[in-house]
């Protein structure tokens, strides 16, 4: 099972059976120097159970800039996505120790803290506004989960790895424009060079057969 | 619990990527955390996005960024996590663990056998949020939406045409469907709603009453 997980952590995506087509699209940048591999859940494992700075320096070089291109990506102003991607790094120092390897892949884990740190952001910001100042507010709790949940969050971890590898190349990018970058449907049509009907019927079929790999495996 | 209706997958995919409006953030949270259905596509979704936050182009952070994370994560104390007290919302409804952040008014009764208790949201967005509690046998308003309307059943139970929705069953209502559920006799129903726009009361009684229904 971890074999899978990892998978999706590094470089070595390739050969747990994602086609190279779908890494191909995925990967919008030239890659950046030579690929090294990395095995980013060790490192974080290496902050949690020795506060080890170079693994986290590591972390933060890798994956604070990506943060701050998916933020933008995302329509976050540059001060935003800067402060998000800081902010997401100490979090990763802070609850190193919360995160498992057997339930989520680190790049997914990040993902988490970075978008509820946004989700929080913006809120404080509509609060402040509201109130013509800065207000407390608690922060965006961790999705709270019965017991029950948690233990098949730990089971299925392998399942949902393979199978978001099932959906085709098109399928995982327009899921990937539409809901990770935001990309209103016009801009994808666009950018896809196919018709605006076409990325709606995707989306939905997307949606679909993600439910539907999903649900004969469980 | 076995639950058979849940949000549509578009929903469940803003939801993991935290594009939604709070209320609706709030409420299928709520359905997710109870609903491993939904969770294991949640948890794909954030897969998805691991594997998108692995390809994007990196943007340079400023040049002192690391030594200024560095030097908030010493100056800052460690952060506690606060004791899980909760607030005190009273023994009326069993409250969910994901609301005990939340500050929940006072009860308000909006029609016979009817009452709700709002939910305070931080931000100054459209929708509103608020607990619904329906006495059983409860036949409600037939009512339009202007906008959209998330139900979860936290406790009872209620029907329409779309059918029976128990505990865990996520009910979404859009302006085209005009519907009128009747609350199960077993025991009150409550209710989690997200709101948008208004609701809109078909019939005399509805005419009569709307105007003092602001849910």
């Amino acid at each position: 099972m971890n074999v899978a997980i990892r998978a999706l952590d590094g470089p070595i995506r390739a050969e747990a059976g994602i086609p190279r087509r779908v890494l191909a699209l995925l990967s919008t940048g030239v890659s950046k120097g030579p690929k090294e591999q990395v095995d980013w859940a060790d490192l974080i494992g290496r902050v949690a159970s020795t506060g080890d700075r170079e693994a986290f320096k590591r972390l933060f070089e890798h994956f604070a800039p990506r943060i701050k291109g998916l933020m933008l990506r995302a329509g976050c102003s540059a001060d935003e996505a800067e402060e998000i991607a800081q902010s997401a790094l100490i979090a990763v120092w802070r609850k190193a120790s919360q995160f498992d390897p057997a339930t989520a892949g680190a790049a997914a884990w990040i993902f988490t803290i970075a978008r509820n740190l946004r989700i929080d952001m913006f809120r404080r910001r509509a609060r402040a506004n509201r109130l013509g100042g800065t207000s407390e507010l608690p922060d965006t709790p961790d999705p709270a989960e019965s017991a029950d949940v948690v233990i098949s969050r730990v089971q299925d971890a392998a399942r949902i790895a393979s199978a978001i590898t099932r959906l085709s190349a098109e399928q995982s990018m327009v899921v990937r424009l539409s809901f990770i970058e935001e990309k209103p449907h016009p801009d994808i049509a666009s950018l896809l060079g196919i018709p605006l009907g076409t990325v709606k019927s995707r989306i939905r079929l997307a949606m679909n057969r993600l439910r539907d790999i999903l649900d004969e495996q469980a | 619990m076995t639950i058979n209706h849940h949000p549509p997958e578009d929903l469940l995919a803003d939801f993991a990527a935290g594009r939604l409006e709070e209320a609706h953030q709030l409420v299928v949270g709520v359905h997710v955390a109870g609903c491993a259905r939904c969770a294991r596509f949640v948890q794909a979704i954030e897969q998805l996005a691991g594997l998108a936050l692995e390809a994007v182009e990196p943007v340079p952070v400023a040049s002192n960024a690391f030594e200024q994370v560095m030097s908030r994560i010493h100056d800052t104390p460690e952060e506690r996590t606060a004791p899980d007290t909760g607030r005190d919302h009273g023994r009326e409804e069993d409250i969910p663990s994901a609301l005990r952040n939340y500050r929940i008014g006072k009860r308000r009764r909006v029609a016979p056998g009817v009452s709700m208790r709002p939910i305070e949201l931080a931000g100054a967005e459209n929708a509103r949020a608020f607990l619904l509690r329906s006495a059983p046998g409860t036949r409600m308003l037939e009512h339009t939406h202007t906008g959209t309307e998330l139900t979860l059943v936290l406790e009872g139970s209620f029907s329409h045409e779309g059918g029976r929705f128990g505990p865990g069953d996520f009910d979404y209502g859009d302006d085209e469907i005009d519907h009128r559920p009747i609350v199960g006799q077993e025991g009150p129903c409550v209710c989690l709603v997200a709101m948008t726009g208004d609701l809109r009361m078909n019939g005399l009684l509805g005419r009569l009453i709307g105007p003092f229904v602001r849910l």
